[in-house]
């Protein structure tokens, strides 16, 4: 399997969330920070659809509007 | 005045903490019972320590021991949830007629998936108008503030389709 491709990006990110972070990697759980956040960022993107973001706001659109309760 | 509803709410941190940002946070007393599990209440405190200590408001704290069901782990775990949300979904069980409040795309997914009602603060805001807790003018300008004075993240273009039909509402 090839590959993908990827990139460099620089980012602040506070220090407690980053010694969980690393926390997780020296105790095996991922190959190396990296490979943490790449994890992270697939799974927060795989709930956070812009389409399923836009639909429950509209949902709550129509609930508040147009509820009975 | 509006009769006060009969429905409970069990809170997520998110709600809580953006409704506080808006000044809004007392518009949850419409609601007969705002549950609030001890995992969201810390989250809430750390994040926005003024939040819960308003005196107006009467939200009941619960002591919860997260479910361990498999089939609920799996939902959670699989949506990558973190305490307070898994702590949240389990108090829900308690409650199953309850309306859950979370502006947390996955735990409201989580949420639909086990089959429970699901809303955010857009729906508290614009609930207000119907229950005349505030007029359309009043949500109109929290709407128009929202991404300076909250930490809820929505597509401005959204936030004016929304300004837009309310404009158009009688």
């Amino acid at each position: 399997m090839s590959k993908a491709q990827t990139t460099v990006i620089q980012t602040e990110i506070p220090i407690s969330l980053i010694a969980q972070a690393q926390k997780l990697v020296d105790a095996g759980w991922f190959r190396d920070i990296d490979d943490l956040f790449s994890d992270a960022l697939r799974r927060f993107l795989e709930s956070h659809r812009e389409d399923l973001l836009e639909e429950f706001i509209r949902q709550d659109v129509e609930w508040g509007l147009a509820g009975d309760d | 005045m509006t009769i006060k509803t009969v429905l409970s709410v069990v809170c997520d941190a998110g709600p809580i903490i953006h409704l506080d940002e808006l000044g809004c946070l007392f518009l949850l007393n419409d609601f007969d019972q705002v549950l609030i599990a001890s995992q969201v209440w810390q989250e809430v405190t750390h994040h926005r320590p003024g939040a819960l200590r308003n005196s107006d408001l009467s939200f009941q704290r619960v002591n919860v021991n997260i479910c361990s069901i498999p089939t609920f782990q799996s939902v959670v775990s699989s949506l990558s949830l973190d305490i307070g949300e898994q702590a949240a979904l389990t108090l829900m069980q308690g409650y199953p007629d309850a309306i859950f409040l979370t502006d947390d795309a996955a735990a409201r997914l989580a949420a639909v998936t086990l089959g429970y009602r699901v809303h955010g603060t857009i729906g508290i805001l614009l609930r207000a108008i119907r229950r005349e807790q505030k007029t359309k003018y009043d949500v109109i300008a929290i709407l128009r503030n929202l991404a300076h004075q909250s930490t809820l993240h929505i597509r401005p273009q959204l936030i004016q389709e929304i300004i837009e039909r309310l404009e158009k509402e009688q």
